[in-house]
């Protein structure tokens, strides 16, 4: 594993790109980005091991979530995701002004999602649905805490990113790249999280 | 822990080759302080008091009271109690490199008091608990059920200490640009500390995947705890052997 990350790490650069396609990024946010989907994955097998176990239990309390929150930060999530992705490609196509712009609205967007889960969360507290209510409960605020963690840190490197397109004449393409490669990331992992938590039956 | 280098053959016609003058000799030191440390470590406390894999938090009255009087219990707090302070001495070997980074020492600080801390919490804090349980018979069963629940939840849900330090060595290889640790290393470090972060469950309940033997907040966390530590053990090796002679000048 580590021969092998090193290795492409050390090929990026060089004449290898042109003959194997580019890697978009650097390709120590390749590693983070697998291992993590890896690390999710296994989480996944865990959930529905135990709900396999309490099929009953995870449904009704699957019920008293709130699907419409859920959906409209889906689309929150894909809007954003969509206009990292043209943002991207106005990078590098030298249009920095045009990435900035994207970039900002794919910011704006993948900020609502954080306030609407706050909107989601606080009336299940208070409702007593709280992690120690039950196993199904217990997942859902551990798993959609996660990656609400991973959203944050997307946020911070969108910041990056952003004050790299507006403050230098020649932005840094790897970073944006590197930047959207993460975002996706949180992306795909919403809609896995979205649909195992709330649509599953 | 010394003694790789210790039968260094000593040599006065060139004093220069001699192990005590080896500038990286400190670094080794507390380099091979770590294995000693960890290796101690799984002895005491897997085969010896079985204190690891973690009891179960709803484990009966009699079976946490015998296994707070038990002799070998008591034998795994006095090793404890005097190799604990070889912690500082293992954790010297990250900080020396994390000191040759071109960031800012304010991430060699937090390491160091985020190392500190969760000394405290989790390695005397549940020590305590358990040499209490082992070397004062006297107390009632209710006294010995809450040292043993102190005990575990010092010891596993206390990890937010460990996190800080963690995430402050991850953000250093990260954002490092003298390229002292690979920076996949400062990726997988995340990983490390966010699922410390995941025994956080372990105060609510007491069985099931979140209990603190449970499948979510122990085992995948071990699993992911233990490779890291090899991995960050053998790059902190290769650091240290490609540390340039003229840094010491």
């Amino acid at each position: 594993m580590t021969d092998v990350a090193e290795g492409s790490a050390a090929g990026v650069d060089e004449s290898v790109v042109d003959a194997r396609g580019h890697v978009p990024g650097e390709s120590s946010m390749w590693f983070f980005v697998i291992g993590d989907l890896l690390i999710f994955a296994v989480y996944f097998v865990g959930y529905m091991y135990f709900r396999s176990q309490h099929q009953d239990l995870f449904l009704q309390s699957q019920a008293r979530l709130n699907v419409d929150i859920g959906a409209v930060n889906t689309v929150m999530l894909l809007t954003s995701s969509l206009f990292v992705a043209s943002g991207t490609a106005a990078a590098r196509a030298g249009n920095s002004a045009n990435a900035l712009r994207a970039w900002a609205i794919a910011f704006a967007f993948g900020a609502a999602f954080p306030l609407l889960k706050l909107f989601e969360w606080i009336p299940e507290i208070s409702a007593g649905l709280t992690p120690g209510k039950n196993l199904f409960f217990m997942y859902y605020f551990v798993m959609t805490g996660m990656h609400l963690c991973h959203v944050a840190l997307g946020l911070v490197i969108m910041c990056f990113v952003i004050r790299n397109l507006k403050t230098s004449a020649q932005p840094k393409i790897s970073l944006v790249e590197t930047g959207a490669t993460y975002w996706h990331m949180v992306d795909v992992l919403w809609l896995v999280l979205f649909a195992l938590l709330y649509l599953m039956r | 822990m010394s003694g790789g280098v210790a039968t260094v053959p000593r040599s006065g016609s060139e004093p220069a080759k001699s192990w005590r003058t080896n500038r990286k000799l400190d670094q080794w030191i507390a380099f091979w302080s770590v294995p000693f440390f960890f290796n101690l470590f799984g002895l005491v406390f897997v085969p010896l008091s079985w204190m690891m894999p973690p009891r179960s938090p709803s484990s009966p009255t009699p079976r946490i009271v015998d296994f707070m009087h038990s002799h070998n219990l008591l034998i795994a707090c006095v090793i404890l109690t005097l190799a604990y302070g070889l912690a500082p001495v293992s954790n010297a070997c990250y900080l020396m490199q994390v000191k040759r980074m071109s960031v800012s020492p304010a991430f060699r600080y937090s390491m160091m008091v985020g190392a500190m801390t969760g000394a405290i919490v989790g390695m005397l804090f549940p020590m305590f608990c358990f040499g209490l349980g082992a070397f004062r018979p006297g107390y009632s069963t209710a006294v010995l059920t809450m040292l043993y629940d102190f005990g575990y939840l010092a010891f596993i849900g206390s990890l937010g200490c460990f996190c800080v330090m963690w995430m402050a060595f991850g953000l250093a290889i990260i954002l490092d640009e003298n390229n002292i640790l690979p920076k996949w290393l400062g990726y997988y470090t995340i990983w490390q500390y966010v699922t410390e972060l995941m025994a956080a469950p372990v105060w609510i309940v007491k069985s099931g995947p979140f209990a603190w033997n449970g499948l979510m907040t122990f085992w995948f966390a071990m699993i992911l705890y233990v490779s890291w530590q090899f991995i960050v053990y053998f790059c902190i090796f290769k650091a240290i052997k490609n540390q340039p002679e003229s840094e010491f000048a």
